[in-house]
């Protein structure tokens, strides 16, 4: 009952034919800020509040406001469904009588409109109402129906159906249909509105939708099918311009200018004969030639599908609301409207079977049908049997799925332009360029120079790669074959023929671009003539300089300082050079290990020249080694700067060259590294920087730091050195510790005492083994007894720390070498001076976790059992 | 191209990567190219409460040049190595420019 009040008030400002074609959302602001939308809804199926409550007619036709008839055409029809909403239950002839409403106060007897035509419908058959308005739409009760029913999006499903009951229908009825047509013109009109409350843009709101813009043969004159030819009138119309238009409607108007309305017709016009245009008219059917059709237009009948006035209002066109003059609404819903939503074909006066469903492709799509006979007018399809036009519609429907498929792909079509493509396909090349990086020149030199911690890390880390060649293959391939398989993915058909093209192409391609890029003169500036700046080209491998410096020809260029420096060979710079040589150097030697040639057999005088070649090579690389570590510069006594040697083992990547410098040296060499360090042992970083501070705890972390370095990096390749030394070495080594250096200071260091326990261990072992000569021995022993009495007052104090510091593993090793090689007297003395730090560990133990307990009384009986005593007896 | 041979053997390893708009993301470097353009698994960013438009991303692609730090596992690199492949990519570079 609100909706009707609603309309009322539109019925006072304007008119509301203007709006009625208009969905809600496109009337104007004002109209819409009086739709009950805004209003609080009220419940449906109750009484409405007191707003409404005001303008309800309390009676049949008896009230009347500012002297409109506000009784509603369905109150005077008196149905009971008046209850119902005017969007729930379009009634086409509401409409109408509340448009004649407006003017007169006179109602229109509903029977004076009124055909008769629904007394032919057959009520049986509206079996499929659900099917055809969507399900339940089509009853009046059957289920709630909301405001924004889209009447057209259900009847849209439905379209084939529609289309199909129309051919039919004028099949059997061919001859009834042009006299119905003029009999039910009155009703048409009525039912037109009523299917077009809409504006016909809905489809636009479908983001899928595309205007039907399919290119009728039709239209160019050479359709075969029709038995006239498209008079040229009407062509020409087709084609006129807007001030051809103009001027045949002004000329219209003089010459025939009974109708008053002419210009909303003659605008109309065209689009009409645009629809009987898109017609292919089959063989045998009455045809209208369209002269007559004009004839028609200009006695007044409406084109089909405009809404006409019934008989008896002529008036009604006399005074069109302004704003609509231009745009008539049959002009608004041309054009974008399907067909079938038109009056059906009989009721105008047509020819009859002139409404093509959309669906049905035109007739330019011919071949694919295979076994079927070629369809290219839906008439066609009533002659052929039912098998048949099924098999018609479901491929006519694959086809539509089809076509939709394609548009869905080809939504982005367009978006890049071939230069964007090429574009993007350069890019593609290039980095597929450089990241095969070599592939062409297949080095795996100069692989392993580009990408050396790659490829190493992977060796070493156990990575899937083997050789070094391989990931660049592998990525290429991988790159490849992707795109071989999307190709062949994609359709059967030619499938690996052009995938393998595809990668054959492709490495074509690859192998060019790689080949130009060499053979591009390798210029990094581009200085245009005439302009004052450069351009640098860069890429991913030489980005683009930002100085350009120009360096000296050669690398003898001005270099004042270095005499200098070479004078100074202990200060910071040249150490960290002379590490740098070293490092050079080992890498040199490193690939030359790598590049060594296999052994030559005999006689093969070319393999053996290439050895020999090769092992001069590398001791050439040697003797570069070995200069650069500066091991055999004089020793200088009492100087204030450190041996070079010693500077060099004083950084930690000096320290850490040291492993790798003994696999590549002879053991002349170890051993005169050997000799070098034990002579420099007490101005070793690592000793003379280490040596306890009372009170501190522990030392500075870059000196832990350094220790834990020393001891792991170049203790072991010492001790591998001396494992197999000779035992005179060892004796030399001793010696040399007790004259060189001072013992004391050595011995309260980590370092220090590892490296006499290196010797004191290696002497008992050779003695074990027998291998002392006795002189030999005799020499040791002398030997060993000056370092003994030298330790004895300072052995309080080789232990590091406090008891509980727990990392004094290494003096109870070193006390156990001093033990077993000492006489039974030195062994009482020994036990004695350290006898509290054992009581004290044995004690402190007892308070520890079993775990921790037994470890540090097992590194007591490290020594306890060297003298041959126990903890255990200890208590 | 030593910093590219280096990112790559941190591949599928967890990296926190700072931009230089002060994001910090931790994720699972998925790869990373010749530019050092970064593609990032499983993200995670730390002091999301900063940045809640982030808290929906899972994994996200990474324009190099607005990388500021790269946080990496202590463990997966090979300092040794490392340092002569920094060497060889010195010596490689003065080769080329003369």
């Amino acid at each position: 009952m609100h909706l009707s009040i609603v309309h009322f008030e539109y019925s006072i400002g304007v008119d509301p034919r203007a709006w009625r074609f208009l969905p809600e959302a496109a009337r104007p602001a004002e109209l819409r800020s009086r739709s009950p939308k805004l209003l609080p809804p009220p419940p449906p199926n109750r009484p409405p509040t007191f707003a409404h409550l005001t303008f309800l007619p309390s009676a049949k036709g008896s009230m009347s406001f500012f002297g409109f008839d506000t009784n509603l055409p369905r109150d005077r029809q008196g149905g009971p469904a008046a209850s119902r909403g005017f969007f729930e239950n379009p009634d086409p002839f509401a409409e109408v009588a509340r448009a004649s409403a407006l003017e007169d106060d006179d109602a229109i007897d509903f029977e004076d409109t009124y055909d008769g035509l629904g007394d032919q419908l057959d009520d049986d058959q509206d079996a499929f109402n659900d099917d055809t308005f969507g399900g339940g739409g089509g009853g009046t009760d059957t289920g709630p129906v909301g405001k924004d029913f889209d009447f057209f999006g259900k009847t849209a499903t439905v379209a084939d159906a529609i289309g199909e009951e129309q051919i039919r229908y004028s099949l059997q009825h061919p001859q009834a249909a042009p006299a119905a047509g003029q009999s039910a013109q009155p009703a048409a009109a009525p039912a037109a509105t009523a299917t077009t409350k809409r504006s016909g843009y809905e489809k636009y709101s479908d983001p899928g939708f595309i205007p039907d813009l399919q290119a009728k043969s039709s239209v160019w004159g050479i359709s075969q099918k029709k038995p006239e030819p498209i008079p040229t009138q009407a062509q020409a119309r087709k084609m006129m311009s807007l001030e051809e238009v103009e001027a045949q409607m002004r000329n219209q108007g003089y010459q025939s200018s009974p109708v008053p309305q002419s210009i909303s017709q003659h605008m109309a016009e065209p689009s009409y004969m645009r629809h009987h245009q898109d017609i292919t008219l089959p063989d045998g059917f009455p045809t209208i030639p369209p002269e007559v059709l004009r004839a028609q237009l200009e006695r007044g009948g409406p084109p089909p599908g405009m809404p006409h006035p019934p008989p008896g209002m002529p008036e009604l066109h006399a005074g069109p609301p302004p704003g609509i003059q231009g745009m008539p609404p049959h002009l608004m819903m041309q054009g974008n409207l399907p067909p079938q939503n038109l009056p059906q074909g009989p009721r105008h006066a047509g020819p009859p079977p002139n409404q093509r469903p959309q669906q049905i492709p035109p007739p330019t799509t011919r071949g694919p049908n295979g076994g079927l006979p070629v369809i290219t007018d839906p008439q066609q399809l009533v002659h052929l049997t039912e098998e048949q036009r099924n098999a018609y519609l479901v491929e006519d429907a694959k086809r539509a799925k089809r076509n939709h498929k394609i548009f869905l792909l080809s939504r982005g079509n367009g978006l890049m332009t071939p230069q964007d493509k090429n574009f993007i396909t350069r890019i593609q090349l290039q980095q597929l360029v450089a990241a095969a990086g070599n592939v062409a020149d297949s080095d795996p030199e100069a692989v392993l120079a580009e990408d050396f911690y790659y490829q190493v890390y992977s060796q070493i880390r156990g990575a899937p790669r083997q050789h070094p060649h391989q990931p660049l293959g592998h990525f290429a391939q991988t790159y490849l074959l992707q795109t071989g398989n999307r190709v062949g993915g994609h359709g059967n058909r030619r499938a690996f023929q052009s995938a393998d093209n595809h990668m054959q192409r492709m490495q074509q391609q690859v192998q060019r671009a790689v080949e130009a890029a060499k053979a591009k003169p390798k210029n990094k500036q581009l200085i245009i003539e005439g302009s004052l700046g450069k351009i640098s080209f860069s890429n991913a491998k030489a980005p683009k300089p930002m100085l350009n410096i120009k360096r000296p020809d050669s690398s003898e260029g001005p270099r004042p300082k270095k005499l200098q420096s070479d004078l100074s060979l202990s200060d910071r710079k040249s150490i960290l050079t002379n590490i740098e040589r070293v490092y050079s150097a080992l890498m040199s030697m490193e690939d030359m290990e790598r590049t060594m040639p296999p052994p030559p057999e005999e006689g093969d005088a070319e393999a053996i020249q290439e050895h020999m070649e090769w092992r001069q090579k590398v001791h050439a690389l040697n003797q570069k080694l070995w200069h650069s570590l500066k091991v055999m510069e004089p020793i200088v006594p009492n100087s204030t700067t450190p041996h070079p040697f010693i500077a060099f083992l004083s950084y930690p990547k000096g320290k850490k060259a040291i492993p790798r410098i003994f696999r590549h040296i002879d053991q002349e060499q170890r051993v005169t590294i050997l000799t070098m360090i034990v002579v420099h042992l007490d101005s070793l970083d690592v000793v003379r920087l280490a040596q306890p501070v009372p009170g501190e705890a522990q030392f500075s972390v870059a000196m832990r730091e350094a220790i834990d370095l020393f001891s792991l990096a170049v203790m072991p390749s010492l001790l591998g050195y001396v494992n197999e030394a000779p035992f005179n070495i060892i004796i030399g080594l001793l010696g040399l510790v007790i004259a060189q250096t001072h013992v004391q200071t050595v011995a309260r260091t980590k370092v220090g005492l590892g490296i006499l326990t290196m010797l004191l261990s290696r002497a008992e072992i050779v003695k074990e083994a027998g291998q002392a000569s006795e002189r030999d021995w005799q020499q040791w022993v002398e030997k060993f007894n000056v370092l003994f009495d030298t330790l004895e007052p300072a052995l309080a104090d080789i232990f590091p720390g406090s008891i509980n510091s727990g990392d004094d593993m290494y003096v109870w090793q070193f006390l156990a070498a001093v033990g077993i090689g000492a006489s039974p007297e030195q062994q009482q003395r020994l036990v004695i001076a350290v006898k509290d730090r054992v009581m004290e560990t044995v004690a402190y133990s007892k308070t520890l976790p079993a775990e921790m307990s037994s470890q540090r009384l097992g590194n007591v009986n490290l020594f306890m059992r060297a003298i041959g005593l126990d903890v255990e007896l200890l208590g | 191209m030593l910093f590219f041979s280096f990112f790559k053997t941190l591949t599928n390893q967890t990296v926190t990567i700072e931009l230089k708009n002060d994001i910090r993301i931790r994720g699972i470097l998925k790869s990373v190219d010749q530019y050092l353009n970064i593609k990032l698994d499983d993200i995670e960013v730390l002091d999301l409460d900063k940045y809640p438009h982030l808290s929906s991303v899972k994994n996200m692609f990474i324009r190099g040049s607005v990388v500021r730090y790269v946080i990496l596992p202590r463990s997966e690199v090979d300092v040794g190595l490392l340092e002569d492949a920094t060497r060889r990519e010195a010596a490689n570079q003065a080769g080329k420019a003369r």
